[in-house]
């Protein structure tokens, strides 16, 4: 066994990245903040969600701590996509480090836009539909009907070329069923889950304690609920998942390449242990070598479904 | 350091500085000689349940010693947590982070109004403002006189004080005691409770003082601290939000909107 284990994971169409481990959309912006996060950790950076025009997001308060969890209901507050392929684009076309743009939108004509506005530029690397937002007021109806996941991510699989994730809700009685609808739609890759829609109350002043009432909810809280999904999902499908939920520590970036992921987003922990991304890495790593299993797609307890990325 | 702004030190001394508040002394070099007044620190807490770091304003740095100071007090599960730290206990930090204060050098008077444990964030910038030769004039308002930060802790200033109770200086709120400040040609440096900050906002914009010469310290809820996760949003005059850990906290009073600030902090 070398002591050089095989970290690199393709997602399709052309996606490989060097590392299983991402950071997850919302919780690194557009990759100019947070340098405490290394870098060389990482297999691809997931931007902030992103739509046709700026958005201001939601008045505050937008986030509240839960246990061991937190709620958002940040809005999609985002400088829209004409900023990020004229400003930003160019600046990543210089790292070593793929970025994949998350694309919000209302309508399916939106997210076809932002796509479109995207299709060609230099410095991206893929896309993740970001067909789960629960903090504005249209962003969750694809997710949570089959049929339109489908046609929404066929729609936009025609108007790009770039590698295309989905990444699902979990707020939803069949998971398998979106999951399998939005492969048949032409996703490359499936990313699972976003936050879990929930609820805090201050009692001393009788009321929500974010503005917007509700928010989805994330950290490590949600961490079993997301294995579970994964595990759903990862065996219904032949496209890779990508595991997101909660993961704090090496075990539980395992815990979800066991249930049937590829690869794993790192989120709220960004927040709180900015060391997290390394550690996680590394900690892969060195399963991989105390286990001799060759590369990440082996530790899954079954097989996965994967039919053609090697 | 293992990384930009990640450190381990260690608590080297805890007291009660005033009451019902905490202080914390870190043996932290770096952060001693490169934070100013103003900036915040995110301090990891262990306290079961809980998640996110907290954030607190540096309340004074010593260069010399290599010691930095938090004055907080405790109102949840992650504040109790770090009020029960004590000497020989390792801390995790993240910072400094954020804007500090804008101070300027001139013989120009500088007019600090703190309320409540607003007054944390005061003692480095009377230091630093004196050290600009500015002559300070310290506005403290608490709700009794035992939760007053001592006068000596604010060490060159004029201190006046204010008491909800009546039981130290002029009775009523910390807005009182502005009526007998010379507005003409201060800069202003606030820090406290929204409404407060609100109302001393008010009073500026009836006595016509320009709210560019007014620099507030927002608190907010917060999460990443470093611009990533947009949860700290401030209302902006004209329109959309500013983040307080990327833009602030430490802002010109003419970029908030005050009356939005409010609903969303005091409703």
């Amino acid at each position: 066994m070398p002591d050089q284990v095989n970290l690199a994971v393709d997602l399709g169409r052309g996606l490989r990245l060097r590392s299983p481990v991402l950071v997850a959309s919302g919780t690194f912006g557009y990759g100019f903040d947070a340098p405490q996060v290394d870098r060389g950790a990482l297999g691809a950076i997931v931007t902030k969600g992103t739509t046709l025009r700026a958005r201001e997001g939601n008045p505050p308060a937008r986030i509240a701590e839960t246990a061991s969890g937190m709620l958002n209901a940040i809005g999609l507050q985002n400088p829209g996509v004409d900023e990020v392929a004229g400003v930003y684009a160019p600046v990543w076309r210089s790292w070593d480090l793929p970025v994949i743009v998350n694309v919000a939108g209302d309508s399916v004509e939106e997210y076809v836009a932002v796509v479109g506005r995207l299709e060609g530029v230099a410095g991206i690397a893929g896309i993740e539909l970001n067909i789960s937002c629960p903090n504005v007021a249209l962003g969750m109806q694809f997710g949570v009907n089959a049929r339109l996941a489908g046609e929404l991510t066929r729609a936009v699989r025609s108007a790009t070329t770039l590698p295309l994730m989905v990444k699902l809700t979990p707020n939803v009685t069949d998971i398998v069923a979106i999951a399998s609808a939005v492969e048949e739609g032409g996703a490359d890759c499936i990313s699972a889950i976003n936050t879990y829609v929930g609820m805090a109350f201050d009692v001393r002043r009788r009321r929500p304690v974010l503005d917007r009432g509700s928010g989805g909810l994330s950290g490590p809280a949600i961490k079993p609920l997301a294995l579970q999904a994964v595990w759903q999902v990862a065996s219904a499908v032949h496209i890779p998942v990508v595991g997101i939920g909660g993961i704090t520590t090496p075990a539980d970036a395992l815990e979800f390449l066991l249930a049937g992921a590829v690869a794993v987003q790192l989120g709220t922990v960004n927040y709180v242990q900015p060391q997290a991304a390394r550690e996680i890495h590394d900690g892969i790593a060195g399963y991989l070598r105390d286990h001799r299993v060759p590369d990440v797609r082996s530790v899954s307890i079954r097989p996965i479904n994967v039919v053609s990325h090697v | 350091m293992s990384a930009v702004g990640l450190a381990q030190p260690t608590v080297v001394e805890r007291s009660t500085p005033m009451a019902g508040a905490i202080e914390l002394v870190l043996d932290h070099p770096q952060a001693a000689r490169t934070a100013t007044p103003g900036q915040f620190f995110q301090l990891a807490v262990s306290a079961p349940r809980t998640l996110l770091r907290r954030p607190y304003s540096l309340a004074w740095a010593d260069p010399a010693r290599g010691r930095i100071g938090f004055i907080f007090n405790v109102v949840g599960a992650g504040s109790a947590w770090l009020a029960s730290r004590h000497e020989g206990h390792l801390m995790d930090v993240l910072g400094p982070l954020g804007r500090g204060f804008e101070i300027e050098a001139s013989g120009r008077p500088a007019v600090c109004i703190a309320g409540g444990l607003g007054v944390a964030v005061f003692p480095a910038l009377v230091q630093a403002l004196r050290a600009a030769g500015r002559p300070v004039l310290f506005l403290q308002g608490a709700r009794t006189a035992s939760q007053l930060l001592p006068a000596a802790r604010l060490d060159g200033a004029d201190v006046l004080v204010s008491t909800d109770d009546g039981s130290a200086g002029l009775t009523g709120p910390v807005t009182r005691l502005l009526a007998s400040a010379p507005l003409n040609d201060a800069d202003f440096y606030v820090c406290g409770p929204t409404p407060m900050m609100s109302a001393v906002i008010d009073l500026a914009e009836r006595r016509e003082v320009p709210l560019a010469r007014i620099q507030v310290a927002l608190e907010t809820p917060m999460g990443c601290g470093v611009g990533t996760c947009l949860g700290c949003a401030a209302p902006r005059r004209g329109g959309g939000y500013l983040l307080t850990c990327h833009d602030g906290p430490c802002v010109r009073a003419d970029r908030i909107d005050w009356r939005r600030m409010e609903d969303a902090m005091h409703a």
